[in-house]
């Protein structure tokens, strides 16, 4: 089994990266970072150039979230998947069985969260495994 | 180190099962905004033309059909940035490539205010608030709003909208048709209040009205075909899947040239030559007291057609736009803040709020210094659509330029079809630029410098495109360093056969 972790470089994912560690190090598991790098919006002829721009940012950020792991001691793999962020999340956490997703949250009020696609609200509906949602600090 | 399997993505797949016929001729469709394009253009090309609008409307298909073909051709060869500046910087030098890509990039931009423009009028006058709509004040104010309003949702990317808009883009064509039908029936039936006259086969010759204003009809009449080379596009992307989405590409094809000459046949025939001539300084709301007299009660339906295909092509504008942008700086074109992504949204949010930022700023100004801005915009804009098209056509020619003596149809679709595309949008280009240069033939009739307010418009942008070019030659040396290429031949034969 394995722990799934939804990263990027937002603020929000920082301490949801040191959440997953220790659940990773207290299980001795696997920690799999993944990054959904499908665009919002339409496709187009632009689609690429905006569909590679994200997948380097989050190659970029999900290096320093292995390094992280790394340092603690968790082996680490990193996924890089051509979909929305929820969707990468759940066919990751199919794919290696995971035993919990972690993902960070905004903390931000319900309707925002609703209006703008919250992932966190998104798995807790479609996730067949336990979420676990890490509210940034205060 | 950790194993990596970031590059295991196939690169290649766009999620080619995603797309089915429904969305493919809905983004084909949704590229162009017919609604929009005709309300926008009809009056014009009427007033230039008169009766011969309808052959106007369907020659200027005839250049758009031949650089969709280098667009084709150019987007197999080169899918990883896929737009016009990165195809012309590989086959023409950074140069060229730059200012294809600026023209690009300003198209985009300088039409967001007028399409906002478009749906606050014409979404006033659909809710009957007619008065709002002949406010200057409110409807810039409105009009800024709106932009801020859609700006925003590009930024956050929502993916609400995806089904609303296959909706709306429908009904939009299916509202056109509706209005046609009614014009027509009603001048067979008599029952019209103008001097109607029956359609006839001779309204299809776009030489009828003679070459000047044919020049200067066919130069609009490209604006109203302007995207649709996304739908060729598509089929590309999605070839391999099924056929639906190729057939999706040549159906949302016809839909266009029906729609298109049968609004030019309903609005030349249900007005008549007098009315339509004593209007020609009424160019912007022709189609909405059109509608207002063929639909009666009911002209609320094209009214919202209008403004909801305005309102939906904002946003598909400044996508591109801005993406535009995000690709021109990801190689060092522009500045490398234009590349940053929203960790949040994944959205290039500098560049789109500086698309944003740039339109508004447009639209004010062009608002404030003259009478009929929009037009003049408009006008100013097809200058800068022809000029970018006939560079990709030349480009499509030079970068497969070891590949034309292959084949008949290499030849005559890579080659010769998008070199004659791009000879006869320069030669509308010059004699566009030669007719503007009188500024009496602008939409405003005023003289900025002697010259036509488009033409100035024009000159502007080109010339600030060329400033910061060359800025940026010194600041950021690195992309003026790339050369020249041709196309892969393993991909020309790979795929060929």
């Amino acid at each position: 089994m394995s722990v799934v972790l939804g990263y990027d470089e937002s603020p929000g994912a920082a301490r949801a990266l040191r959440v997953a560690i220790d659940v990773a190090a207290a299980f001795d598991e696997r920690l799999v970072l993944v990054y959904g790098a499908a665009p919002p919006g339409p496709t187009g002829e632009e689609y690429r150039a905006h569909y590679e721009a994200i997948a380097q940012a989050g190659r970029a950020g999900l290096e320093h979230g292995v390094a992280s792991a790394e340092a603690a001691g968790v082996s680490a793999t990193v996924e890089v998947i051509d979909l929305s962020p929820a969707q990468a999340l759940i066919e990751a956490a199919s794919r290696y069985g995971a035993r919990v997703i972690v993902v960070g949250s905004w903390g931000e009020s319900p309707i925002r969260g609703a209006l703008l696609g919250s992932t966190p609200h998104k798995l807790l509906h479609l996730s067949t495994v336990p979420v676990l949602c890490v509210p940034t600090e205060a | 180190m950790a194993e990596d399997r970031a590059g295991s993505a196939p690169p290649a797949s766009l999620k080619p099962d995603a797309i089915g016929f429904v969305d493919a001729l809905v983004i084909g469709l949704n590229a162009t905004s017919p609604a929009y394009s005709v309300a926008a253009v009809i009056g014009p090309i009427v007033a230039l033309v008169g009766i011969y609008a309808p052959g106007v409307l369907f020659a200027s298909f005839v250049p758009m059909l031949f650089i969709a073909s280098a667009f084709y051709y150019l987007n197999k060869a080169d899918q990883d940035c896929g737009t016009t500046f990165s195809w012309v910087t590989r086959a023409m030098g950074p140069w060229a490539g730059w200012l294809g890509g600026w023209a690009i990039a300003m198209t985009g931009v300088l039409v967001v205010g007028s399409l906002a423009d478009i749906a606050v009028s014409f979404g006033l006058l659909a809710v009957g608030l007619d008065s709002w709509a002949e406010n200057t004040f409110v409807r810039q104010l409105l009009t800024v709003l709106l932009i801020v309003v859609m700006t925003g949702l590009c930024v956050i990317g929502t993916e609400l909208s995806a089904k609303v808009q296959n909706v709306l883009i429908l009904a939009q064509v299916a509202f056109l048709l509706v209005f046609v039908i009614v014009a027509l029936y009603r001048v067979y039936a008599g029952t019209t209040s103008f001097d109607s006259v029956r359609p006839s086969a001779e309204w299809l010759n776009p030489f009828g009205a003679g070459g000047a204003a044919l020049t200067s009809g066919l130069l609009l009449g490209v604006f109203i075909y302007w995207g649709w080379e996304s739908a060729v596009n598509l089929t590309e992307e999605v070839e391999d899947s099924a056929s639906a989405p190729g057939k999706a590409g040549v159906w949302s094809t016809v839909i266009l040239l029906v729609t298109y000459l049968s609004v030019g046949f309903a609005v030349v025939a249900f007005a008549g030559t007098a009315y339509l001539a004593e209007n020609a300084g009424e160019e912007e709301f022709i189609f909405a007291l059109l509608a207002r007299e063929v639909m009666g009660g009911w002209d609320w339906i094209v009214l919202l057609a209008v403004a909801t295909s305005a309102l939906a092509s904002t946003q598909t504008t400044i996508i591109p736009a801005s993406r535009t942008a995000l690709s021109m700086a990801r190689r060092r074109a522009l500045p490398a803040h234009f590349a940053r992504i929203s960790p949040r949204f994944r959205t290039p949010d500098v560049s789109t709020w500086w698309v944003a930022a740039i339109a508004i700023a447009w639209y004010l100004v062009v608002s404030q210094i003259s009478e009929n801005a929009l037009f003049d915009s408009l006008t100013a804009l097809s200058l800068l659509i022809a000029f970018y098209y006939a560079l990709t056509g030349v480009a499509c020619a030079v970068y497969y330029r070891r590949h034309l003596t292959e084949s008949m149809r290499n030849f005559l679709l890579i080659g010769l079809g998008p070199v004659v595309g791009a000879g006869l949008l320069t030669w509308l280009l010059v004699r566009s630029v030669m007719d503007m240069s009188d500024p009496a033939n602008s939409y405003s009739g005023t003289s900025w410098f002697g010259l036509g307010p488009p033409l100035v418009i024009g000159i502007c942008i080109s010339l600030m495109g060329v400033v910061i070019m060359v800025v940026l030659r010194f600041r950021t040396p690195s992309f003026w360093h790339e050369r020249r290429g041709v196309v892969d031949p393993g991909l020309v034969h790979g795929k060929e056969s």
